[in-house]
C-alpha cells in the first residue's frame, strides 16, 4: 500500500470511528431532516406531495442538513493539530481531501438512509421511485462531498465560519441541485416512477462530480501550505 | 508600471464605443420579431459575454498565482473578478429592462441564459466575504485563488445545468439572434462586443494603475517612517 | 447633418423605445459611478502624497538644521495626523481603524 493510500485508509477509518464513538454529526442531520419535513408538511399544509413538489422539499432539506455535516467536517483537524500533522508527513496531502470527502459521502449515505424513508412514510403515497432515487442519490452525494469538502477546507481556518459555508457553498452546488431535482421530479410522480431525461440529468450530475472532484484534488494542495 | 499605455487603451476604446454605438443607432436594422427593442441585445450580450470570460480569465489568473506564487496574478484575479461583477450588475439590469420590454415582466425564470447568470453573479458576489473572513493575507490571496478556480469551472457547467432545466417547448431568444443573424447586425453586434472588451480592459488597467498607485504611497510612507492616516483595505489585495 | 439627423431613427417611444433608452442610460450610469468612486481613491492618493511630501521636506529641512531634535521630529506627524481629514472613512469595506505597516 502507498503511503498515500495508507494515510487515506487511516484518516477515513478515524473520521468513522470517531463519529461512531461521539455520534455528533449523523444524528443531528438526521433529526434535522425529520423535523423539516414536519415544517414542511405544515407549511405547505399537505399531508402528501408528489412530483416537483415532493423532489423540492427532499433535496432542499438535504442540503441543509448536509450544510450542518460540512460545517463540522475538519473542526477536529482544526483544533487538535491534524492539518499539521498531514503537512509534515511525507504523503500527497491531497490524501486528506480524497479521505474526508468519502467520509462525508458515508455520512450523507447514512443520513438518507433514514431520511429518505421517513420521507416517503410522511409523503409519498407510491414508493416505487425510491429504487431507482438511489443512483440520483449516490451521484448528487459525490458531487456535494467533494464541493463540500473543498469549501470545508478554506471555511474552517477563517472567521465566522459557520456563515461561510452556506454562504459560499449553496450556489456552487446550484447545478447539482437543478441536475438531482429535474430526475428525482417523474420519479415522484403522481402516476408511478417516469424515467424523463434521467439518462440527461445523470449525465450532468456525473460532469459535476468529475469536474469538481479533480479541481478538488488539485488544489487541496495549496489549501495546507503554510 | 501599470499606467503604460492605459491613454491609449482609453482613446481606442472611447472610440470603438462611439463607433458601436453609431452602427446601433444608424445602421443595424430594426428587428422584424421584436422591433426596436432589440436595439438593447447590442449592449445586454457583450456585457454578458465580456463577463463571463473576464470571471474565467480571474480563474487563469489564479491558477497563475497558485503555480508562480507571486501574489500580483492574486491581485490580477481579484481585478478581473472585481470588474466583471461589474459587468454583471450591468447585464442584469440591461436583461431586466430587455425582460419588461419583451415579456412584461421585470424578472423572467424562463430565460436560461438569465437564471444562470444571476446564479453565476450570486456566487461572485460571495468573493468578497470569502476574502475578508480570512485575515492573514497570505493565506487569503491563496484561498481566493482556489475560489477563482472552483468558480471558474463552475461557470460552464452552470450554464449547461439551467440550460438543460428549461423545457425545450420554449422559445430561445439567443439561439435565433446568435444563429440567424443578418450581416448588418452581425457586423454592430462585434463592433459592440469588441467595445465591451476593450472597455474591460481598459477599466482593469486602470483599477490596478489606482491600486499600484496606493501601493507605491504604502512603500513611501514605510521609507520615510511615517505614520498613516488612512485604513488600508483588508478585502483587495495590495499592488507594489 | 440634416441628413444624418433625417436619417438617424428619433427614439420610437411608443415602441419600446424607453426601454432601450433606459438600458442604454443605466449603463452609462454604472460607468459614471465607477469613474466617480475611481475619482475619490485618486483624491485620497493625492492628499496623501501631498501630506508624504509634506513630511519628507520637513524630515530634510530638520536634519539639515542639524537639530534632529526628537520631540520636533514627533510634533510633525502629530501635526500631519491632526490635519488628516475624514476622507477615509467613507469607504465600505475598509478597516475603520488606524494601521501601522
Amino acid at each position: 500500500m502507498t503511503p498515500s493510500r495508507a494515510a487515506f485508509a487511516a484518516i477515513l477509518g478515524k473520521d468513522l470511528r470517531s463519529e461512531l464513538r461521539t455520534l455528533q454529526s449523523l444524528p443531528a442531520m438526521a433529526l434535522f431532516s425529520v423535523t423539516t419535513f414536519v415544517i414542511f408538511r405544515f407549511g405547505l399544509d399537505r399531508t402528501s406531495l408528489s412530483g416537483s413538489l415532493a423532489a423540492g422539499v427532499l433535496w432542499a432539506t438535504l442540503l441543509f442538513a448536509a450544510v450542518l455535516g460540512i460545517n463540522r467536517l475538519f473542526v477536529a483537524e482544526r483544533e487538535e493539530g491534524g492539518f499539521d500533522a498531514i503537512r509534515l508527513a511525507p504523503i500527497d496531502r491531497s490524501a486528506l481531501f480524497a479521505a474526508k470527502a468519502a467520509a462525508l459521502l458515508i455520512y450523507l449515505l447514512a443520513l438518507e438512509l433514514i431520511a429518505v424513508p421517513i420521507f416517503g412514510l410522511f409523503f409519498l403515497r407510491d414508493l416505487g421511485g425510491l429504487a431507482p432515487l438511489t443512483l440520483v442519490l449516490l451521484l448528487a452525494d459525490l458531487g456535494l462531498a467533494a464541493t463540500g469538502t473543498l469549501i470545508s477546507s478554506m471555511a474552517v481556518n477563517s472567521r465566522a465560519r459557520d456563515l461561510l459555508v452556506p454562504l459560499v457553498l449553496l450556489p456552487l452546488v446550484v447545478p447539482l441541485m437543478i441536475a438531482a431535482t429535474g430526475a428525482t421530479e417523474p420519479l415522484l410522480a403522481l402516476g408511478g416512477p417516469g424515467y424523463h431525461r434521467f439518462g440527461t440529468w445523470l449525465m450532468v450530475l456525473g460532469l459535476y462530480d468529475l469536474i469538481f472532484g479533480l479541481v478538488g484534488y488539485a488544489v487541496f494542495d495549496f489549501l495546507l501550505e503554510d | 508600471m501599470y499606467g503604460k499605455g492605459l491613454r491609449t487603451l482609453s482613446i481606442a476604446t472611447v472610440a470603438m464605443l462611439a463607433v458601436g454605438l453609431s452602427l446601433v443607432a444608424f445602421y443595424a436594422p430594426i428587428e422584424t420579431d421584436q422591433g426596436f427593442i432589440q436595439k438593447i441585445f447590442y449592449l445586454h450580450v457583450p456585457l454578458a459575454i465580456v463577463a463571463l470570460v473576464g470571471f474565467v480569465v480571474g480563474g487563469i489568473f489564479a491558477i497563475a498565482h497558485l503555480r508562480t506564487g507571486n501574489r500580483k496574478w492574486d491581485a490580477y484575479s481579484y481585478v478581473a473578478i472585481h470588474i466583471s461583477v461589474i459587468f454583471g450588475v450591468a447585464v442584469l439590469l440591461t436583461g431586466s429592462i430587455w425582460a419588461k420590454a419583451s415579456w412584461g415582466h421585470w424578472w423572467v425564470w424562463d430565460e436560461p441564459t438569465l437564471v444562470s447568470f444571476l446564479i453565476v453573479f450570486l456566487m461572485y458576489a460571495t468573493y468578497y466575504p470569502f476574502r475578508y473572513a480570512i485575515e492573514d493575507p497570505e493565506r487569503q490571496a491563496r484561498y481566493a485563488s482556489v475560489f477563482a478556480i472552483t468558480a471558474g469551472a463552475f461557470v460552464p457547467l452552470n450554464f449547461i445545468a439551467v440550460r438543460a432545466a428549461q423545457s425545450l417547448v420554449h422559445p430561445r431568444v439567443f439561439a435565433t439572434a446568435n444563429g440567424g443573424l443578418p450581416g448588418s447586425m452581425m457586423l454592430t453586434f462585434l463592433c459592440c462586443l469588441a467595445a465591451i472588451a476593450l472597455l474591460w480592459v481598459t477599466l482593469v488597467k486602470f483599477e490596478l494603475t489606482a491600486k499600484s498607485a496606493s501601493g507605491q504611497v504604502k512603500r513611501l510612507r514605510r521609507a520615510l517612517d511615517a505614520p498613516s492616516t488612512s485604513p488600508s483595505s483588508r478585502v483587495a489585495p495590495e499592488v507594489s | 447633418m440634416h441628413a444624418l439627423l433625417a436619417s438617424a431613427p428619433a427614439l420610437p417611444l411608443g415602441e419600446g423605445g424607453k426601454y432601450v433608452a433606459g438600458a442604454y442610460i443605466v449603463f452609462v450610469v454604472l460607468l459614471v459611478v465607477y469613474v466617480g468612486i475611481m475619482a475619490a481613491k485618486l483624491q485620497r492618493i493625492e492628499r496623501e502624497l501631498r501630506e508624504l511630501a509634506g513630511f519628507a521636506e520637513q524630515r530634510a529641512g530638520d536634519s539639515a538644521g542639524g537639530a534632529g531634535d526628537a520631540v520636533a521630529g514627533r510634533t510633525a506627524p502629530a501635526g500631519l495626523r491632526g490635519g488628516a481629514p475624514a476622507d477615509g472613512s467613507g469607504r465600505g469595506a475598509e478597516q475603520p481603524a488606524v494601521s501601522h505597516e
